[in-house]
Protein backbone atom coordinates (compact mmCIF):
# COMPACT_ATOMS: atom_id res chain seq x y z
CA UNK A 1 0.00 0.00 0.00
CA UNK A 2 2.79 2.34 0.32
CA UNK A 3 3.01 2.73 -3.55
CA UNK A 4 -0.22 4.05 -2.99
CA UNK A 5 0.60 6.84 -0.25
CA UNK A 6 1.50 9.39 -2.99
CA UNK A 7 -1.47 8.95 -5.35
CA UNK A 8 -3.49 9.28 -2.44
CA UNK A 9 -1.70 12.68 -1.25
CA UNK A 10 -2.48 13.87 -4.88
CA UNK A 11 -6.03 12.99 -4.67
CA UNK A 12 -6.99 13.80 -1.35
CA UNK A 13 -5.21 17.55 -2.21
CA UNK A 14 -7.70 17.68 -4.77
CA UNK A 15 -10.25 16.79 -2.56
CA UNK A 16 -9.69 18.61 0.30
CA UNK A 17 -8.04 22.01 -1.10
CA UNK A 18 -4.97 21.65 1.26
CA UNK A 19 -1.62 21.22 -0.81
CA UNK A 20 -0.28 17.62 0.02
CA UNK A 21 2.57 19.03 2.37
CA UNK A 22 0.09 20.06 4.83
CA UNK A 23 -1.77 16.57 4.51
CA UNK A 24 1.40 15.01 5.30
CA UNK A 25 1.83 17.53 8.29
CA UNK A 26 -0.76 16.47 9.87
CA UNK A 27 1.14 13.05 10.60
CA UNK A 28 -2.75 11.01 9.74
CA UNK A 29 -2.14 10.57 5.61
CA UNK A 30 -1.00 6.23 6.20
CA UNK A 31 -3.28 6.36 8.75
CA UNK A 32 -6.50 7.77 6.45
CA UNK A 33 -5.43 5.64 3.53
CA UNK A 34 -5.29 2.11 5.36
CA UNK A 35 -8.77 3.20 7.38
CA UNK A 36 -10.97 3.64 3.67
CA UNK A 37 -8.31 0.80 1.62
CA UNK A 38 -9.11 -1.57 4.88
CA UNK A 39 -12.93 -0.95 4.04
CA UNK A 40 -13.75 -0.29 0.83
CA UNK A 41 -10.83 -2.81 -0.84
CA UNK A 42 -7.84 -2.32 -2.64
CA UNK A 43 -9.83 -2.58 -5.92
CA UNK A 44 -11.79 0.44 -5.51
CA UNK A 45 -9.13 2.34 -4.10
CA UNK A 46 -7.00 1.86 -6.87
CA UNK A 47 -10.04 2.70 -9.35
CA UNK A 48 -9.83 5.85 -7.34
CA UNK A 49 -6.37 6.93 -7.76
CA UNK A 50 -6.71 6.25 -11.47
CA UNK A 51 -9.63 8.49 -11.82
CA UNK A 52 -7.83 11.32 -10.04
CA UNK A 53 -4.80 11.00 -12.34
CA UNK A 54 -7.25 11.05 -15.15
CA UNK A 55 -9.09 13.68 -13.90
CA UNK A 56 -5.74 15.68 -13.26
CA UNK A 57 -3.80 14.91 -16.79
CA UNK A 58 -6.91 15.60 -18.88
CA UNK A 59 -6.64 19.02 -17.30
CA UNK A 60 -3.50 20.09 -18.09
CA UNK A 61 -2.99 22.43 -15.27
CA UNK A 62 -6.49 24.39 -15.90
CA UNK A 63 -8.01 24.28 -12.32
CA UNK A 64 -11.59 24.97 -13.60
CA UNK A 65 -11.19 22.36 -15.40
CA UNK A 66 -9.29 20.03 -12.57
CA UNK A 67 -12.09 20.45 -10.77
CA UNK A 68 -15.08 19.77 -13.70
CA UNK A 69 -12.77 16.45 -14.05
CA UNK A 70 -13.01 15.72 -10.64
CA UNK A 71 -16.70 15.86 -10.29
CA UNK A 72 -17.09 14.24 -13.84
CA UNK A 73 -15.19 11.03 -13.00
CA UNK A 74 -15.52 10.74 -9.44
CA UNK A 75 -17.75 13.08 -7.52
CA UNK A 76 -20.79 11.86 -9.88
CA UNK A 77 -19.94 8.38 -10.16
CA UNK A 78 -21.91 6.08 -7.62
CA UNK A 79 -18.94 3.69 -6.97
CA UNK A 80 -16.14 6.09 -6.27
CA UNK A 81 -18.11 9.20 -5.49
CA UNK A 82 -19.43 7.90 -1.70
CA UNK A 83 -16.22 6.95 -1.01
CA UNK A 84 -14.15 10.20 -2.19
CA UNK A 85 -16.85 12.19 -0.28
CA UNK A 86 -15.86 9.50 2.81
CA UNK A 87 -12.22 10.47 2.34
CA UNK A 88 -12.56 14.32 2.51
CA UNK A 89 -14.88 14.10 5.81
CA UNK A 90 -11.49 12.09 7.04
CA UNK A 91 -9.61 14.69 6.20
CA UNK A 92 -11.81 17.50 7.61
CA UNK A 93 -13.00 16.13 11.25
CA UNK A 94 -10.83 12.71 11.56
CA UNK A 95 -13.39 10.39 11.64
CA UNK A 96 -14.80 7.35 9.36
CA UNK A 97 -18.75 7.54 8.83
CA UNK A 98 -20.66 4.36 7.46
CA UNK A 99 -20.82 4.88 3.57
CA UNK A 100 -24.08 5.72 2.45
CA UNK A 101 -26.73 2.33 2.49
CA UNK A 102 -26.90 2.09 -1.86
CA UNK A 103 -23.55 1.53 -1.92
CA UNK A 104 -23.09 -0.43 1.05
CA UNK A 105 -25.79 -2.97 -0.89
CA UNK A 106 -23.99 -2.80 -4.38
CA UNK A 107 -20.36 -3.09 -3.59
CA UNK A 108 -20.32 -4.84 -0.20
CA UNK A 109 -20.22 -4.64 3.30
CA UNK A 110 -16.70 -3.85 5.18
CA UNK A 111 -17.15 -5.00 9.43
CA UNK A 112 -15.12 -2.10 9.35
CA UNK A 113 -17.60 0.21 8.05
CA UNK A 114 -18.90 2.23 10.78
CA UNK A 115 -18.48 5.32 12.38
CA UNK A 116 -15.65 5.52 14.11
CA UNK A 117 -12.22 7.99 15.17
CA UNK A 118 -9.53 7.02 13.34
CA UNK A 119 -6.46 7.98 15.68
CA UNK A 120 -6.32 9.62 18.92
CA UNK A 121 -4.81 12.69 17.48
CA UNK A 122 -6.97 12.64 13.83
CA UNK A 123 -10.08 15.46 15.62
CA UNK A 124 -6.96 17.51 16.53
CA UNK A 125 -5.36 17.38 13.21
CA UNK A 126 -8.81 17.85 11.25
CA UNK A 127 -8.27 20.42 8.64
CA UNK A 128 -11.77 21.80 10.05
CA UNK A 129 -9.50 24.22 12.28
CA UNK A 130 -7.34 25.60 9.74
CA UNK A 131 -10.36 25.66 7.74
CA UNK A 132 -11.95 27.96 10.29
CA UNK A 133 -9.13 29.38 11.46
CA UNK A 134 -9.67 28.07 15.14
CA UNK A 135 -7.67 25.79 17.74
CA UNK A 136 -9.53 22.22 18.16
CA UNK A 137 -11.46 22.57 21.08
CA UNK A 138 -10.04 21.39 24.18
CA UNK A 139 -6.77 20.34 22.50
CA UNK A 140 -3.86 22.85 21.01
CA UNK A 141 -3.90 25.37 23.82
CA UNK A 142 -2.43 29.13 22.41
CA UNK A 143 -0.99 30.05 25.73
CA UNK A 144 -1.65 32.07 28.51
CA UNK A 145 -3.47 35.11 27.37
CA UNK A 146 -4.15 34.54 23.83
CA UNK A 147 -7.33 34.10 24.16
CA UNK A 148 -7.70 37.85 23.82
CA UNK A 149 -5.70 37.91 20.47
CA UNK A 150 -7.14 37.03 16.98
CA UNK A 151 -6.24 33.10 16.68
CA UNK A 152 -3.07 32.87 14.82
CA UNK A 153 -3.90 29.53 12.20
CA UNK A 154 -1.74 29.01 9.56
CA UNK A 155 -3.81 28.01 6.72
CA UNK A 156 -2.35 25.87 4.94
CA UNK B 1 33.53 34.84 20.00
CA UNK B 2 36.13 35.94 22.17
CA UNK B 3 35.72 36.56 25.72
CA UNK B 4 38.22 38.28 28.23
CA UNK B 5 38.27 38.63 32.21
CA UNK B 6 35.13 41.04 32.99
CA UNK B 7 37.06 44.23 34.03
CA UNK B 8 34.26 47.36 32.46
CA UNK B 9 30.54 47.30 32.05
CA UNK B 10 31.15 46.67 28.33
CA UNK B 11 32.88 43.51 29.32
CA UNK B 12 30.32 42.52 31.05
CA UNK B 13 27.90 43.57 28.71
CA UNK B 14 29.47 41.14 26.32
CA UNK B 15 29.60 38.44 28.56
CA UNK B 16 25.82 38.46 29.01
CA UNK B 17 25.26 39.03 25.40
CA UNK B 18 27.00 35.36 25.04
CA UNK B 19 25.34 33.90 27.94
CA UNK B 20 21.54 35.02 26.09
CA UNK B 21 23.42 33.73 23.12
CA UNK B 22 24.13 30.31 24.63
CA UNK B 23 20.82 30.03 26.83
CA UNK B 24 19.39 30.29 23.22
CA UNK B 25 21.57 28.30 21.39
CA UNK B 26 21.06 24.96 23.81
CA UNK B 27 17.06 25.27 22.62
CA UNK B 28 16.65 24.37 18.95
CA UNK B 29 18.51 21.02 19.93
CA UNK B 30 16.54 20.27 22.53
CA UNK B 31 13.28 21.15 20.40
CA UNK B 32 14.57 18.92 17.58
CA UNK B 33 14.98 16.13 20.17
CA UNK B 34 11.64 16.73 21.70
CA UNK B 35 9.25 17.16 18.96
CA UNK B 36 11.62 14.42 17.11
CA UNK B 37 9.48 11.77 19.52
CA UNK B 38 6.47 10.58 18.11
CA UNK B 39 3.35 12.06 19.73
CA UNK B 40 2.02 9.65 22.41
CA UNK B 41 4.72 7.80 22.57
CA UNK B 42 8.05 7.95 24.83
CA UNK B 43 6.22 9.92 27.21
CA UNK B 44 8.89 10.02 30.08
CA UNK B 45 11.41 11.19 28.10
CA UNK B 46 9.37 13.36 26.10
CA UNK B 47 8.78 15.20 29.88
CA UNK B 48 12.44 15.36 30.94
CA UNK B 49 13.49 17.01 27.71
CA UNK B 50 10.31 19.39 27.60
CA UNK B 51 11.04 20.39 31.21
CA UNK B 52 14.96 21.04 30.45
CA UNK B 53 13.88 23.25 27.36
CA UNK B 54 11.59 25.57 28.98
CA UNK B 55 13.96 25.87 31.87
CA UNK B 56 16.65 27.12 29.27
CA UNK B 57 13.81 29.49 28.20
CA UNK B 58 13.43 30.67 31.86
CA UNK B 59 17.39 31.14 31.86
CA UNK B 60 17.56 33.31 28.60
CA UNK B 61 15.04 35.46 30.31
CA UNK B 62 17.00 35.51 33.18
CA UNK B 63 20.31 36.31 31.54
CA UNK B 64 18.21 39.46 29.42
CA UNK B 65 16.86 40.73 32.30
CA UNK B 66 20.35 40.96 34.36
CA UNK B 67 21.58 42.70 31.00
CA UNK B 68 19.12 45.03 30.94
CA UNK B 69 19.73 45.69 34.72
CA UNK B 70 23.25 46.52 33.85
CA UNK B 71 22.44 49.43 31.52
CA UNK B 72 22.73 46.40 28.26
CA UNK B 73 20.37 46.21 25.36
CA UNK B 74 19.08 42.46 24.51
CA UNK B 75 19.20 41.97 20.90
CA UNK B 76 18.17 38.26 19.78
CA UNK B 77 17.83 39.40 16.69
CA UNK B 78 21.54 40.55 15.22
CA UNK B 79 22.59 37.79 12.26
CA UNK B 80 24.65 35.07 14.06
CA UNK B 81 22.47 35.12 17.10
CA UNK B 82 20.92 32.01 16.40
CA UNK B 83 24.09 30.13 15.56
CA UNK B 84 24.18 27.14 12.58
CA UNK B 85 24.58 23.90 13.50
CA UNK B 86 26.30 22.03 14.44
CA UNK B 87 27.53 24.36 16.52
CA UNK B 88 30.17 25.10 19.12
CA UNK B 89 28.80 26.81 22.55
CA UNK B 90 29.18 30.34 22.85
CA UNK B 91 31.13 30.49 26.11
CA UNK B 92 33.79 28.86 24.39
CA UNK B 93 33.57 25.26 25.39
CA UNK B 94 35.84 23.82 22.30
CA UNK B 95 36.03 20.37 22.92
CA UNK B 96 32.67 19.51 21.27
CA UNK B 97 29.85 21.04 18.99
CA UNK B 98 26.15 20.61 18.99
CA UNK B 99 23.96 18.77 16.68
CA UNK B 100 20.35 19.18 16.07
CA UNK B 101 19.53 15.69 15.53
CA UNK B 102 16.96 13.47 16.74
CA UNK B 103 16.20 12.32 20.12
CA UNK B 104 18.83 9.41 20.58
CA UNK B 105 21.72 8.28 22.35
CA UNK B 106 23.98 10.28 20.54
CA UNK B 107 21.76 13.50 21.39
CA UNK B 108 21.72 12.54 24.67
CA UNK B 109 25.55 12.38 25.18
CA UNK B 110 26.14 15.96 23.40
CA UNK B 111 23.15 17.06 26.08
CA UNK B 112 25.47 15.94 28.79
CA UNK B 113 28.20 18.11 27.58
CA UNK B 114 25.98 20.71 27.17
CA UNK B 115 24.93 20.36 30.87
CA UNK B 116 28.52 19.07 32.30
CA UNK B 117 29.45 20.07 35.75
CA UNK B 118 32.00 22.04 36.79
CA UNK B 119 35.51 20.77 36.01
CA UNK B 120 36.77 18.50 39.47
CA UNK B 121 33.34 17.71 39.64
CA UNK B 122 33.43 15.08 37.25
CA UNK B 123 36.46 12.81 37.56
CA UNK B 124 38.59 12.37 34.54
CA UNK B 125 38.30 14.78 32.41
CA UNK B 126 39.87 18.12 31.40
CA UNK B 127 40.54 20.99 33.08
CA UNK B 128 39.47 24.39 32.63
CA UNK B 129 41.38 26.50 30.08
CA UNK B 130 42.19 30.09 29.53
CA UNK B 131 44.08 29.80 26.41
CA UNK B 132 45.49 32.35 24.13
CA UNK B 133 43.29 32.03 20.93
CA UNK B 134 42.74 28.30 21.45
CA UNK B 135 40.02 28.00 19.58
CA UNK B 136 41.14 29.86 16.24
CA UNK B 137 43.87 26.98 16.19
CA UNK B 138 41.59 23.66 16.88
CA UNK B 139 40.96 23.05 13.10
CA UNK B 140 37.88 22.76 13.60
CA UNK B 141 35.31 24.70 11.48
CA UNK B 142 33.07 27.56 13.09
CA UNK B 143 29.70 27.54 12.70
CA UNK B 144 27.88 30.74 13.31
CA UNK B 145 29.33 31.91 17.14
CA UNK B 146 29.51 35.10 16.11
CA UNK B 147 29.35 37.30 19.11
CA UNK B 148 30.01 40.16 17.89
CA UNK B 149 34.28 40.02 19.04
CA UNK B 150 36.24 43.05 20.21
CA UNK B 151 39.32 42.02 21.18
CA UNK B 152 41.04 43.91 24.09
CA UNK B 153 44.88 43.69 23.49
CA UNK B 154 46.97 41.96 26.37
CA UNK B 155 44.16 39.55 27.39
CA UNK B 156 44.09 36.43 27.11
CA UNK B 157 40.44 35.18 25.48
CA UNK B 158 38.95 32.64 28.15
CA UNK B 159 36.89 29.53 27.24
CA UNK B 160 35.13 27.55 29.29
CA UNK B 161 35.28 24.33 30.26
CA UNK B 162 30.97 24.37 31.45
CA UNK B 163 28.06 26.53 31.66
CA UNK B 164 28.35 27.12 35.20
CA UNK B 165 32.09 28.09 35.15
CA UNK B 166 30.71 30.84 32.76
CA UNK B 167 28.54 31.79 35.09
CA UNK B 168 30.53 32.24 37.54
CA UNK B 169 32.94 34.56 35.67
CA UNK B 170 29.58 36.80 35.39
CA UNK B 171 29.12 36.83 38.83
CA UNK B 172 32.31 37.69 40.04
CA UNK B 173 32.72 40.23 37.59
CA UNK B 174 29.37 41.60 38.45
CA UNK B 175 30.83 41.83 42.31
CA UNK B 176 33.96 43.73 41.17
CA UNK B 177 32.30 46.33 39.25
CA UNK B 178 29.90 46.62 41.83
CA UNK B 179 32.47 46.78 44.64
CA UNK B 180 34.43 49.57 42.41
CA UNK B 181 31.12 51.15 41.43
CA UNK B 182 28.41 50.84 43.71
CA UNK B 183 25.03 50.51 42.95
CA UNK B 184 25.12 52.86 39.74
CA UNK B 185 26.12 49.25 38.20
CA UNK B 186 22.46 48.52 38.15
CA UNK B 187 22.09 51.70 35.95
CA UNK B 188 19.07 49.62 33.62
CA UNK B 189 15.71 50.74 33.73
CA UNK B 190 13.60 48.88 36.18
CA UNK B 191 10.49 49.68 33.42
CA UNK B 192 12.57 47.04 31.66
CA UNK B 193 12.56 43.95 33.27
CA UNK B 194 10.07 41.01 32.67
CA UNK B 195 9.07 39.92 36.20
CA UNK B 196 6.62 36.84 36.84
CA UNK B 197 3.68 38.81 36.45
CA UNK B 198 4.46 37.93 32.58
CA UNK B 199 5.28 34.35 33.19
CA UNK B 200 4.15 31.46 34.14
CA UNK B 201 4.31 27.79 34.53
CA UNK B 202 7.90 27.62 33.21
CA UNK B 203 10.67 25.90 35.34
CA UNK B 204 10.56 28.05 38.69
CA UNK B 205 10.60 31.41 39.50
CA UNK B 206 11.07 34.45 36.71
CA UNK B 207 12.55 37.09 38.59
CA UNK B 208 13.13 40.70 38.30
CA UNK B 209 16.79 42.16 38.37
CA UNK B 210 17.68 45.39 40.05
CA UNK B 211 20.56 44.34 42.08
CA UNK B 212 23.44 42.78 43.43
CA UNK B 213 21.33 40.63 45.08
CA UNK B 214 18.73 39.95 42.76
CA UNK B 215 21.33 39.58 39.93
CA UNK B 216 23.04 36.99 42.13
CA UNK B 217 20.29 35.23 42.86
CA UNK B 218 18.99 34.87 39.11
CA UNK B 219 22.77 33.54 38.46
CA UNK B 220 22.23 30.78 41.14
CA UNK B 221 19.06 29.60 39.98
CA UNK B 222 20.59 28.91 36.55
CA UNK B 223 23.56 27.16 37.41
CA UNK B 224 22.03 25.01 39.97
CA UNK B 225 19.12 24.42 37.54
CA UNK B 226 21.21 23.66 34.71
CA UNK B 227 24.83 21.67 35.48
CA UNK B 228 25.79 23.28 39.06
CA UNK B 229 29.17 24.01 39.56
CA UNK B 230 28.93 21.06 42.05
CA UNK B 231 28.39 17.51 41.93
CA UNK B 232 25.29 17.85 43.67
CA UNK B 233 22.47 15.74 42.06
CA UNK B 234 19.75 17.91 43.86
CA UNK B 235 19.90 21.36 44.71
CA UNK B 236 18.50 23.21 47.68
CA UNK B 237 14.82 22.72 46.41
CA UNK B 238 15.11 19.10 45.83
CA UNK B 239 15.44 19.83 42.46
CA UNK B 240 17.35 17.27 40.39
CA UNK B 241 20.04 18.99 37.45
CA UNK B 242 19.54 19.10 33.78
CA UNK B 243 22.66 17.27 33.68
CA UNK B 244 21.36 14.22 35.75
CA UNK B 245 17.82 13.95 33.81
CA UNK B 246 19.37 13.23 30.72
CA UNK B 247 21.70 10.78 32.45
CA UNK B 248 18.45 8.99 33.65
CA UNK B 249 17.50 8.36 30.13
CA UNK B 250 20.97 6.79 29.12
CA UNK B 251 21.09 4.66 32.60
CA UNK B 252 17.06 4.04 32.07
CA UNK B 253 16.23 4.21 35.81
CA UNK B 254 15.30 7.49 37.95
CA UNK B 255 17.63 9.16 40.30
CA UNK B 256 16.70 9.43 43.90
CA UNK B 257 17.81 11.20 46.58
CA UNK B 258 21.21 10.09 48.27
CA UNK B 259 22.22 8.04 45.05
CA UNK B 260 25.75 8.20 44.11
CA UNK B 261 26.45 10.19 40.64
CA UNK B 262 26.38 7.75 37.92
CA UNK B 263 24.26 4.85 39.98
CA UNK B 264 20.57 5.88 39.96
CA UNK B 265 18.45 3.49 41.99
CA UNK B 266 15.05 4.95 41.59
CA UNK B 267 12.30 3.33 39.39
CA UNK B 268 12.80 2.34 35.80
CA UNK B 269 12.90 4.95 32.74
CA UNK B 270 11.01 3.34 29.80
CA UNK B 271 12.11 4.68 26.70
CA UNK B 272 11.46 3.76 22.68
CA UNK B 273 14.63 4.74 21.29
CA UNK B 274 12.90 3.43 17.58
CA UNK B 275 9.48 5.76 18.14
CA UNK B 276 11.25 8.85 17.09
CA UNK B 277 10.61 10.65 13.58
CA UNK B 278 14.43 10.00 11.82
CA UNK B 279 14.95 13.90 11.01
CA UNK B 280 18.01 14.38 9.10
CA UNK B 281 20.65 16.08 11.58
CA UNK B 282 21.35 19.37 10.99
CA UNK B 283 18.88 19.83 7.98
CA UNK B 284 19.58 22.83 6.20
CA UNK B 285 16.93 24.54 3.29
CA UNK B 286 19.02 23.49 0.85
CA UNK B 287 18.41 19.73 1.50
CA UNK B 288 15.29 20.21 0.68
CA UNK B 289 13.79 20.00 -3.53
CA UNK B 290 13.59 23.59 -4.97
CA UNK B 291 9.95 24.68 -5.03
CA UNK B 292 9.06 21.92 -2.77
CA UNK B 293 5.84 22.47 -0.83
CA UNK B 294 8.39 21.34 2.09
CA UNK B 295 11.12 24.47 1.14
CA UNK B 296 8.37 26.62 1.79
CA UNK B 297 7.23 25.13 4.99
CA UNK B 298 10.28 25.30 6.10
CA UNK B 299 11.44 28.75 5.33
CA UNK B 300 7.79 29.94 6.86
CA UNK B 301 9.32 28.05 9.96
CA UNK B 302 12.65 29.92 9.55
CA UNK B 303 10.65 33.29 8.89
CA UNK B 304 8.17 32.73 11.63
CA UNK B 305 10.96 31.79 14.36
CA UNK B 306 12.69 34.81 13.14
CA UNK B 307 9.17 37.38 13.93
CA UNK B 308 9.42 35.38 17.30
CA UNK B 309 12.88 36.75 18.30
CA UNK B 310 11.91 40.03 17.28
CA UNK B 311 9.08 40.58 19.15
CA UNK B 312 11.25 38.55 22.19
CA UNK B 313 13.44 41.55 21.20
CA UNK B 314 10.63 44.10 21.52
CA UNK B 315 9.67 42.73 24.97
CA UNK B 316 13.38 43.34 26.28
CA UNK B 317 13.45 46.64 24.84
CA UNK B 318 10.56 47.80 26.85
CA UNK B 319 7.53 46.37 25.96
CA UNK B 320 7.69 43.68 28.68
CA UNK B 321 3.93 43.06 28.02
CA UNK B 322 4.72 41.54 24.62
CA UNK B 323 6.32 38.22 26.20
CA UNK B 324 2.98 37.05 26.30
CA UNK B 325 2.42 37.18 22.87
CA UNK B 326 5.90 36.15 21.99
CA UNK B 327 5.32 32.98 24.27
CA UNK B 328 1.77 32.25 22.92
CA UNK B 329 3.85 32.37 19.12
CA UNK B 330 5.40 29.38 20.79
CA UNK B 331 2.84 27.09 20.13
CA UNK B 332 2.16 27.76 16.51
CA UNK B 333 5.82 27.26 16.29
CA UNK B 334 5.40 23.61 17.37
CA UNK B 335 2.69 22.84 15.12
CA UNK B 336 4.29 23.91 12.27
CA UNK B 337 7.48 21.44 13.94
CA UNK B 338 5.40 18.85 13.73
CA UNK B 339 4.55 19.70 10.02
CA UNK B 340 8.01 19.35 8.70
CA UNK B 341 9.69 16.75 11.14
CA UNK B 342 5.91 14.18 9.72
CA UNK B 343 7.80 14.95 5.71
CA UNK B 344 9.83 12.13 4.59
CA UNK B 345 12.94 13.32 2.24
CA UNK B 346 13.23 9.92 0.50
CA UNK B 347 16.67 8.75 1.69
CA UNK B 348 15.24 7.59 4.89
CA UNK B 349 15.34 10.79 6.76
CA UNK B 350 12.84 13.03 7.66
CA UNK B 351 12.70 16.57 7.79
CA UNK B 352 13.67 19.39 10.62
CA UNK B 353 13.53 23.07 10.79
CA UNK B 354 16.74 24.53 9.97
CA UNK B 355 17.25 27.37 12.31
CA UNK B 356 18.52 29.58 9.12
CA UNK B 357 16.82 32.54 10.43
CA UNK B 358 16.59 35.38 7.36
CA UNK B 359 17.29 38.83 7.83
CA UNK B 360 16.52 42.10 6.85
Amino acid sequence: MADMLDGFLALSAALTGFTGHRLRGTGQAEAYLATATGIVGEGVMRDLLLAADEARASAGGDAAKHEAELRRLIMSDDRLGPVARNIIRMWYVGSWYQLPKPWREAHGQSPRDHDHVVSPISYTEGLLWPAIGANPAGAKPAGYGMWAMPPRIAPG
Amino acid sequence: MSLTKITDKAGLHRHLEAAMQLEHATIPPYLNALYSIKPGTNTEAFHILRAVAVEEMLHLTLAGNILNAVGGTPDMTVPGFVPLYPAYLPDGETDFQVDCQAFSRAAIETFLKIERPAQGATPGVDTIHKGRKRAHHNGHKRHGTALRARHVPGNEEEHFYSIGEFYQAIEEGLERLHAEMGDALFSGDPARQIGPEYYYSAGGGLMAVTDLASAKAAIRLISEQGEGVTDNIFDYEGEIAHYYRFEQLLLGRYYQKGDARGRPTGREVAVDWDAVFPIKANARIADFPEGSALRQGAEEFNRAYGDFLSLLTRAFQGEPALFVEAVGGMFQLKELYYQIMRQPLGDGTHAAPTYEIPHG
